[in-house]
């Protein structure tokens, strides 16, 4: 594997580097047409590109040199220039990162969802393409698993850590059921406001009324969440039949104060729920209204601390999915190395079934008034006997396999058998 | 397979053991946790059911004796656990839900074996009267099993403290639609209970002039039971805000309390109201038609 990733690079270079998936096709076919023995994929985000590839074990091993200046050639620049930026990560070192890259763990934002998504994006566009082969088939649905195994093992995945997500799936979704028929009120409009409000509206939001001091700027956004646009002296009444509440002004001061609340809304509410969710700084919203019955008000800062409380906890999940890579890494390995040996157990197969046939062959002329039952138990004793003399050095094989490469062994058993290949 | 010999141990060690298992995953989950944790408290509702069966062979009716009663409501809740379980995979429901299995199974285990005399002509009354209270009971459960899970969630949304997925509670709001029903709910079966509880007494007591109503402590404590209901229902209905919130859970505890009193009253006198050969309420069963006596009640078996 070679590339770049957040770690290293900064992201003037990794956009540089970055490839769209049209450019990634394009990449990847131009790979193919000049090395078609080697196996690659392209994996291009935000945060990483890493372009990996893999030959045969009979062949020689891509060099990286050939794939860093095939990276610079694609975005047309100087090999020199991106050299340096680069990353090499072979044979083992290479599938483990990808492992650990597909379960996030090397992700800016630790067990950020999308990272998986965007490798299986990548793998299959190989494969459409006819770039990928067995060993990156391998390689990849492995890595795909792997990631599966940490979301369903481990709670990386499961604490949110964005504040919009955070306020609405932790805390909004534990007060209501369902959003579909929940009033949604908008104090102002700033970049938050706007993505929590997205959030509420994959969850069925439609009912959407905007407040803001500049009427037009009200009437944009409700038009644009198809809502509703309201008059800043409307703000009580709203308040009063609201059930969430998005409060992003920059007022200098509060608002709405605890008395206002108590006179003016509260009477109104009759103690039903209201989730308010208050993003402005300095607050829109008295702290004190907090403690009201019925009324669940957060601040950024709030969020911020429950951010932090989910990152640390995504940490602490981080030993138990570095032991699925570890189990999975040495899985993956044992087989491959196992696979190496296919080609010798099967011209040691051959090598003891051609004589036992001939024998068979020899007997049977030797003894024609053997029946059909008996010829057939005398071929199974001979299938027999073949299989057990084979088990013991296919077992070693397989055990070698587990703890390195088994090619001393496979040496052992060309020369010992005066086996080809 | 020979399952005559499953005992309340059989079943109740499942049970615990699925608490257990939902108690250490608020600390740790391992692969198979909830898997484990679901097999056990199907083991222990199948187990259940079977003793249930077992004892009920050879009795008239089923619900025959106050254990009986008891080991009913507790299966009731352990499936109704089970379901919300499958339902609602990512809720810790059985931290609240499989303790009030457990306590309903280990007072069951303490409490009479000894059945009720029946008496075919009221039998119907005898069954309705036993169905509406165990249904009652465990609507009453479930309702302070989410008055319960409404405080706590209500109170760590006050403390800011976010969902975790190791311990995710209802929304607020189901936990308020769950116990705005039961409390309705359990008003009206327990007023069915009760009505069909006085019809049983009048066949069995018709023209006895030495008895009074109004000395069994079981009729007692569940006349307290419904007419707190009763006012409960009032309440919700010309006082708005107590439709809502935490209020609603509070009358549901209350009302849970009123339960337990009831239930600890006929646990204490069950084996009195056999004895002086009063009807029990609760038990839903009919003494004989021989006399009023202690020696007039006749076991089933």
């Amino acid at each position: 594997m070679v590339g770049c990733s957040h770690h290293a690079s900064a992201v003037a270079v990794r956009e540089q580097l970055a490839f769209t998936p049209e450019e990634a096709a394009e990449a990847l076919a131009t790979w193919k047409a000049a090395h078609p023995q080697c196996e690659a994929v392209l994996l291009s985000t935000c945060n990483r590109v890493e372009f990996y590839a893999a030959s045969d074990f009979d062949a020689l091993p891509p060099c990286p040199g050939l794939l860093a200046r095939h990276l610079a050639d694609a975005h047309h620049l100087e090999l020199d220039e991106v050299r340096p930026q680069l990353v090499t990560l072979r044979d083992e070192q290479a599938v483990e990162h990808l492992f650990r890259v597909a379960a996030s763990l090397d992700s800016m934002v630790l067990g950020e969802p999308q990272i998986l998504a965007q490798v299986k994006e990548a793998y299959e566009l190989a494969s459409r393409l006819g770039a990928a082969g067995p060993l990156t088939h391998g390689c990849f649905q492995t890595a795909l698993r792997v990631a599966r195994r940490v979301t369903n093992e481990t709670m990386l995945h499961r604490h949110r850590v964005s504040i919009p997500s955070v306020a609405i799936a932790d805390f909004a979704g534990q007060i209501f059921e369902d959003f579909r028929a929940k009033q949604v009120l908008v104090i102002g409009a700033g970049e938050m406001a706007d993505e929590t409000l997205r959030y509420l509206v994959d969850l069925g939001a439609r009912k959407i009324t905007i407040v803001n001091r500049n009427a037009e700027r009200a009437r944009a956004l409700a038009a644009e969440w198809s809502g509703k646009a309201a008059s800043l002296e409307r703000l009580h009444l709203e308040l009063a039949a609201a059930d969430v509440v998005i409060s992003t002004t920059a007022a200098g001061e509060p608002i709405i104060t605890l008395q206002t609340f108590r006179e003016l809304v509260a009477p109104a509410r009759q103690q039903r729920p209201l989730f308010v969710l208050d993003l402005a700084m300095p607050r829109d919203f008295d702290p004190a209204i907090g403690d009201e019955l019925g009324v669940y008000l957060y601040s950024i800062d709030d969020l911020a601390a429950a951010c932090d409380r989910n990152r640390a906890a995504r940490r602490e999940e981080i030993p138990a999915a570095e032991r699925i890579i570890h189990e999975e890494c040495q899985k993956f390995f044992a087989e491959a190395r196992h696979r190496l040996s296919a080609p010798v157990i099967a011209s040691l197969r051959q090598g003891f079934d051609a004589p036992k046939q001939a024998e068979l062959e020899r007997l049977f002329n030797k003894l024609p008034e053997l029946d059909d039952k008996a010829r057939q138990e005398i071929a199974y004793f001979a299938d027999r006997l073949v299989n057990k003399m084979l088990h013991p050095p296919m077992e070693s094989l397989r055990d070698e396999s587990k703890n390195g490469s088994p090619r001393g062994l496979l040496t052992a058993l060309k020369r010992l058998f005066q086996l080809e290949g | 397979m020979n399952l005559s010999g499953v005992t309340i141990a059989c079943f109740a060690s499942s049970y615990a053991v699925s608490l257990a298992l939902e108690v250490a995953s608020l600390r740790r989950r391992f692969g198979w946790h909830r898997m484990v944790m679901l097999v056990f408290a199907a083991i222990g509702v199948v187990l259940h059911l079977v003793y249930l069966v077992n004892l009920a062979q050879g009795a008239v009716t089923p619900l025959a004796s106050p254990a009986e009663w008891y080991l009913m409501v507790a299966l009731v809740l352990a499936g109704l656990y089970l379901w919300g379980s499958f339902r609602w995979p990512h809720l810790t429901l059985g931290i609240f839900l499989l303790p009030l299995v457990i306590v309903l199974v280990a007072v069951g285990w303490g409490a009479s074996r000894e059945p009720f005399t029946a008496q075919r002509a009221s039998l119907v009354w005898g069954q309705v009267h036993a169905w509406s209270l165990v249904l009652a009971t465990v609507t009453m459960c479930v309702g302070f099993a989410a008055g319960l899970m409404y405080l706590v969630q209500s109170w760590r949304l006050k403390q800011k403290l976010a969902a975790s997925p190791r311990f995710r509670l209802p929304s607020l709001e189901l936990l308020e639609r769950i116990n705005s029903h039961s409390l309705g709910l359990s008003t009206a079966l327990v007023a069915g209970g009760f009505a069909s509880g006085l019809a049983l007494v009048s066949l069995r007591h018709q023209g006895e002039a030495n008895y009074s109503l109004l000395a069994d402590p079981v009729v007692l404590g569940l006349a307290a039971m419904q007419l707190w209901l009763l006012a409960a229902e009032v309440f919700r209905w010309i006082y708005p805000s107590a439709r809502r919130g935490r209020k609603v859970a509070y009358l549901t505890l209350a009302s849970f309390g009123f339960l337990v009193i009831a239930l600890g009253a006929m646990l204490r006198t069950s084996s009195v109201h056999q004895a002086e050969g009063q009807l029990s309420v609760v038990s839903g069963q009919v003494p004989s038609a021989s006399g009023g006596n202690a020696n007039s009640f006749t076991t089933d078996h």
